[in-house]
């Protein structure tokens, strides 16, 4: 495979363990210029750890991590990449203006200080000591700090945590309008709804291996969409009373998931995940079924993470089993 | 590079804690020191106590300036996270290194000169060549110990440096000479501690003229200290 210009990051089978812990297994990944990507995961997924990898400050122990087409440091001695840390501490006993001029000034491609400190929406904070803001306030100085310069990438680690819900509106006009300019961002979270309302694609990271890439929409498809809900009462005929047969639910057009519960009496609760509600609810009745209370729901893309991760452990206990 | 290392010397010389313990601190205890020998009085040797004290309070401070200056901060903010956002940047790694030796050595000249000028007013009497010769002596020697202070940061915990730090400091100053001049049974050892090396650079005002050995063993301690530092650092890097 060539590295043409195509590509901001690629990682090509990444691993990376920690003593018996594989933090980032197997990762191939591409990003492209001007996406906005969102990265997902339990805690513990690798989220951190591969954005370590992706920034250079981490060598992965088999693969290769490019950006630019070159070496994570050459990218960021190039000005290219503009990042956001988790645990990026600040200096302590100097100003505002002070430690965002020093990342102005140390950029090769640096704004000026008044420019960041706005974009940053922190022009109000710039003569206060940085040991005496908030956690939020921290975060909007770190946030400066990355773009200080005109990157081409910025990368950011959970960049929200510790903001209120304000700030968090007005942290992703500003993350948008970077954006807009054609930057590529690459953001690692766990507010869900932030990935839904900002990233154009989604990747979902779980034991260090990516197992869904695509946008919001495909994921949520992927996850089966929609919930039907609704109840089979005995007396509405055959199939919903003695001839009641799962199997026959299980093959409406759409089912990704089934979950049926029947009461002392007889009354049966029926939950379908489906990938196509409209068809699936019409089979339904072409079935013969009288379902009450019925009731087509979307479902979030939380709770199509949590499929998708609940699916994976399955599927890998599943392995052991086997094993 | 250059911006680093003001902001690194502006905020060193604006924390109150530093101006405490590395001039105020060593400059008390300099006034202590020469009322309790009394103005004619001599430690070993017939040196006057307030020419003696004047070098090892000086030199005290040094110590003190550069090594809380480098250790203390260095590990704090290997903790904290700022040296990985400092990595993030196109500064070379050596820089922020750099920044925290260039700092320690401006602010090692507070420390010397108030110790100086305490000394002057109480009567020590150099020519101006001595004066010159002997500020820039010890102002060379705090390398040395800037270089351990470097060493020192990335090699302890933040929650374990202070005491590391304390537990170098005190015992290289007990044996060092600082408080008390080294009686002759111990300074056979004594000439493998920097810190009584550092003491001695200043025999040239006491009459003795150049110590040759103190030079060539703060030499070899800055080449192992700054071997060490490099190692550790080096370490730290890979581990992120």
């Amino acid at each position: 495979m060539t590295t043409g210009t195509g590509e901001v990051a690629a990682f090509r089978n990444v691993s990376k363990s920690y003593g018996r812990v594989k933090a980032v297994n197997g990762l191939d990944l591409v990003l492209r210029p001007g996406e906005t990507v969102a990265l997902l995961g339990p805690n513990g997924a690798g989220k951190s750890s591969s954005l370590d990898l992706l920034l250079g400050l981490r060598e992965p122990d088999s693969g290769t991590v490019e950006l630019f087409g070159g070496s994570p440091r050459a990218a960021i001695t190039a000005g290219r990449v503009g990042a956001m840390l988790q645990s990026g501490g600040l200096m302590s006993d100097v100003k505002v203006r002070e430690i965002v001029e020093l990342a102005c000034r140390v950029h090769p491609r640096g704004h000026g200080v008044d420019r960041v400190l706005a974009t940053a929406g922190i022009t109000e904070l710039a003569d206060r000591r940085v040991d005496k803001l908030s956690g939020g306030q921290e975060q909007r100085v770190r946030f400066a700090l990355a773009v200080a310069g005109a990157n081409d990438l910025i990368v950011l680690d959970e960049p929200t945590t510790g903001m209120d819900v304000s700030v968090r509106r007005q942290f992703w006009e500003a993350m948008r309008a970077q954006a807009d300019a054609g930057r590529t961002v690459l953001f690692a979270t766990h507010y869900l709804e932030e990935a839904d309302s900002v990233a154009d694609r989604v990747l979902v990271l779980h034991k260090g291996r990516l197992i869904a890439d695509g946008s919001s929409a495909e994921i949520k498809a992927r996850a089966g969409a929609r919930r039907i809900g609704f109840e089979l009462h005995p007396a509405d005929g055959a199939a919903s009373g003695p001839d009641f047969d799962e199997a026959v639910l299980r093959a409406l057009p759409g089912t990704v998931g089934l979950d049926v519960s029947t009461r002392a009496d007889g009354v049966r609760t029926v939950r379908i995940r489906s990938a196509d509600a409209d068809a699936g609810v019409a089979a339904l009745y072409a079935a013969g079924y009288y379902p009450r209370g019925l009731e087509v729901t979307s479902l979030g893309l939380e709770q199509a993470f949590l499929t998708i991760t609940g699916e994976q452990d399955r599927t890998e206990s599943e392995e052991e089993y086997v094993r | 590079m250059t911006t680093l290392v003001r902001l690194e010397i502006l905020r060193t010389l604006r924390n109150k804690r530093y101006l405490m313990f590395t001039v105020l601190y060593p400059a008390l205890l300099y006034v202590f020191f020469i009322s309790a020998y009394g103005n004619g009085g001599t430690v070993a040797n017939g040196v006057a106590a307030k020419s003696y004290f004047m070098v090892s309070m000086a030199t005290f401070g040094a110590v003190g300036a550069v090594l809380t200056g480098s250790a203390q901060r260095i590990s704090l903010e290997r903790k904290s996270g700022w040296t990985r956002q400092l990595r993030l940047t196109a500064l070379p790694g050596r820089a922020y290194t750099l920044g925290k030796i260039a700092a320690c050595a401006v602010t090692t000249l507070p420390a010397i000169a108030v110790v100086f000028a305490i000394g002057a007013i109480e009567g020590v009497d150099l020519p101006a060549v001595q004066w010159l010769g002997l500020a820039a002596a010890l102002w060379l020697g705090s390398f040395v110990f800037a270089a351990l202070g470097v060493a020192l940061g990335y090699a302890a915990e933040p929650d374990a440096v202070q005491p590391v730090v304390m537990i170098v400091y005190m015992l290289m100053a007990l044996f060092g000479g600082t408080w008390f001049p080294v009686s002759d049974s111990l300074r056979t050892y004594a000439r493998f501690n920097p810190v009584y090396d550092y003491n001695q650079l200043a025999s040239f005002v006491h009459g003795g003229g150049v110590a040759g050995f103190p030079i060539a063993a703060l030499a070899a301690f800055l080449v192992l200290f700054t071997a060490a530092a490099a190692h550790l650092y080096r370490k730290d890097a890979r581990r992120a």
